[in-house]
Parts: C-alpha cells; structure tokens; sequence
C-alpha cells in the first residue's frame, strides 16, 4: 500500500491531463476537474484502459482489471477529476480496493 | 515490392462515418463515388444513394459491408498511386476480401461476389436470433469461465488486445454475458449491432456451402504477403486463399497475435485503410507499433 504524497498526487494530474489532451487532441488549458470524458472529450473505455496500464507501470501496480472493474460499477467515474481520484485509491491499494467497500 | 515496413489493415465494417479520413484526401471522393456506383449496379442499385451522414446504411448489415469494401478499395488505389506498398497486408475480419483486392487476388467485382455469396450463405443458415459483443477489462480465463458457468451458447471469436476480446453468438445468451461480464469486472461490455456470429462455430455449415458457391471464382496469387489472422500462416497461393475466406468465416481470429507477429517480422508502422480508426484505437496495448493516419500518407 502506498502512502499518497503530494508529489504522486501531482504526477497523476499532470498525467491524466497530459493524456487527455494528446489522445482527445485539445488544449490541455481547456481541460480542468470538471471535464466530463466521455461529453467533453469524447474518452473512451479503452483510454481509461490504457491509463490503468500507464500508471500500473509508473509505480509498478499490482492490480487486477477486474477489481477495477467491479469498483467503477459501484463508483462510476465521469469527470476528470473523480478519474484522477480513483486513480490515486487504485495506486494506493492496488489489489486491496474493494476492501474499501467493507 | 517496396523495402518499406508498412502494414495495410482492412477492416471489416464501421459504426460511425462522423469522422472518416477520407474527407481529407485529395482525390478521395471520386474514387469512392466510382467504386459505389460500380457496387450499386453489380449488386444492390440502392447504394446509389449511400451519404456519409444522411443516408449511410448504417443499420443494413450487408450494405454496411458493400461500402466499406468500396472504401478501402478506393484508398487502396490511392496508397498505391502515392507509391506506398505495404510489406504485409491484413484483412480484419470480412476485411480480408479489400486485402485481397488491395493484394490483387481478386477483382472488384469478385471481391464484391464474395461478399454477397458468404452474407446469403451464412444467413440463410442460421434459424435463431444470433449477435456479437465485445468485452474490455477481463482476460480469456474470465470470459471462458462466465461462458461456462453459466452455460451459454457463446464463443470467443477474436482477441484484439491483452484485455480486449470478442464475442458471438445465440442473442438471448449475449446479453446475459454482457450481465455476468459487468458483475465479474469487465470496464466495458457492448452488443454489437450484427445478426451473423461471425467466426464461430455456429457457422460451420453456411461457410461449407459458400465453398461450394466460390469455386468457380477467379483468385489469384496476391502480389503482396497477405497474413492470416486466424493462425498467422502466409496466404501465398490460390488455394491457400480459397481455404481461408471458408475458414475465416466460422474459425476464430486472433488479431493481437497477428500484430505480434507482424512486429516480430520488424513491421511496425501500420495503416488503416477504411472509414474508421478503430483498429488504431486498440494497437494502443501493443508496444512498438504505430498506426499512420491516411491524411499524413495521402497529403
């Protein structure tokens, strides 16, 4: 389990905007919390698939896609910012999130 | 043949032409429109009629399949114009028969006739309401088990990513699937809007009597190495490519593989050569290979 510092809560931002922007093609000025992926931006689940991947092998996850998985359908992710939220709970309890749910 | 490391991937059809690359490619429309005009007097006059966004036959199966043949063929004569050959050419799914024009096998008109006779073949086959899905999130022990468990009447008939897989058959079952998929974590389910479960088993016995339909039809040896996606092998001869447009109907596929393969043999740069970027869209999860859009290879 990893303790979310400041610098990993950043690095996430950075990279879950950065993402968005090249994949989506806009400017990443135009991105912010409140940015709905799939209205907005026009996100898809293989984006979201692919940012799982990205940050598994960032800070060397160990997670399965289907605790992902059975998560979101309790906890469905809309904007940029609830993304970037679950993001930082799945790298900080990897295997373990859906004991959050206990 | 070039030296170059481009693949040519044909797709079998889309969903969408909201945004479909050849609205940015010079000469494009006059190509296509040739190519429909020609597919609406062989086969089905009210093709003729087919636009982009007011009247696109998105919801008809086989017209779908007619226009998107016709529009990789159309980019296909434009690649080769701009002087770009590819090192190998793959056919996704009912792709195969615009990678066979594309490699010069068959005609136009043949590969039009194709595609006629496996749509009247398989569908007057199959006596039940029948469909395709695809799964994003589980691997194929997931799906195999819920499919097992549950006793559906379903099949995995391709892989197109680690995570990304598709499915066919009996419709009542592919919606439970989707059901169970969602409880057992998959990110995304979806029904795909097709009544044929291409590359399954279900479709042994149309596949065997469209053989007997394609026999007297002209194919020829491909100027181009054109891959397999059922087992990767070379389809270098005729025959060979007789056996595989049969096999290719009711065989599952393994698109993943196939780019592995094809990056294994140094081919990293590939091309989609129809109206969407969906196959872009999955090779996201293969390291190493890039996919070109067609308006930078056809400014």
């Amino acid at each position: 389990m990893a303790s979310i510092t400041e610098t990993i809560r950043n690095e996430v931002k950075e990279t879950v905007y950065s993402f968005f922007a090249d994949e989506c093609e806009v400017d990443i000025a135009q991105i912010n919390d409140n940015t709905s992926i799939i209205n907005d931006l026009d996100g898809d689940s293989l984006m979201f698939l692919e940012l799982i991947e990205i940050f598994k092998k960032k800070y060397n996850l160990d997670i399965e896609l289907k605790v992902i998985g059975k998560y979101a359908v309790k906890h469905p992710v809309a904007t940029i910012g609830q993304l970037i939220e679950m993001q930082l709970l799945i790298i900080e309890h990897e295997n373990r999130l859906l004991d959050l749910e206990q | 043949m070039s030296d170059n490391r481009y693949a040519f991937i044909f797709p079998a059809f889309t969903s969408d032409y909201t945004d479909h690359p050849g609205r940015d490619i010079p000469g494009f429309d006059v190509r296509f429109n040739e190519f429909l005009i020609k597919a609406a007097g062989y086969t089905d006059p009210e093709l003729a009629a087919f636009h982009f966004l007011e009247n696109s036959f998105l919801d008809h199966e086989l017209r779908t399949q007619y226009i998107t043949f016709s529009y990789s063929c159309a980019l296909s004569l434009l690649l080769r114009k701009a002087q770009l050959y590819p090192a190998i050419t793959a056919g996704y799914s009912m792709g195969i028969y615009a990678a066979l024009f594309d490699a010069g096998s068959v005609s136009f008109e043949t590969g039009l006739e194709l595609i006629k006779l496996a749509y009247q073949s398989l569908h007057a086959s199959l006596n039940n309401p029948f469909g395709m899905g695809t799964l994003i999130g589980l691997n194929e022990r997931d799906i195999q088990q819920i499919i097992e468990q549950a006793s559906l009447r379903i099949e995995i008939t391709n892989q197109n990513a680690s995570h990304s897989f598709v499915v066919s058959g009996y419709r009542d079952d592919m919606q439970r699937l989707m059901e169970l998929a969602k409880e057992e974590g998959a990110l995304h389910s979806r029904s795909l809007s097709v009544t044929i479960p291409y590359h399954s088993r279900y479709l042994e016995e149309g596949a065997m009597n469209f053989a007997g339909r394609i026999s007297d039809l002209e194919i020829s040896a491909p100027q181009t190495h054109v891959i397999s996606l059922i087992d990767q092998i070379s389809l270098t001869t005729p025959e060979i490519i007789r056996t595989e447009l049969v096999r290719n109907l009711f065989h599952p596929l393994n698109w993943y593989a196939t780019m592995e393969v094809m990056r294994a043999q140094y081919v990293t740069q590939f091309i989609e050569c129809g109206p969407s970027q969906a196959l872009a869209k999955n090779a996201r999860f293969v390291d190493g290979i890039r996919f070109f859009p067609l308006s930078a290879m056809l400014p």
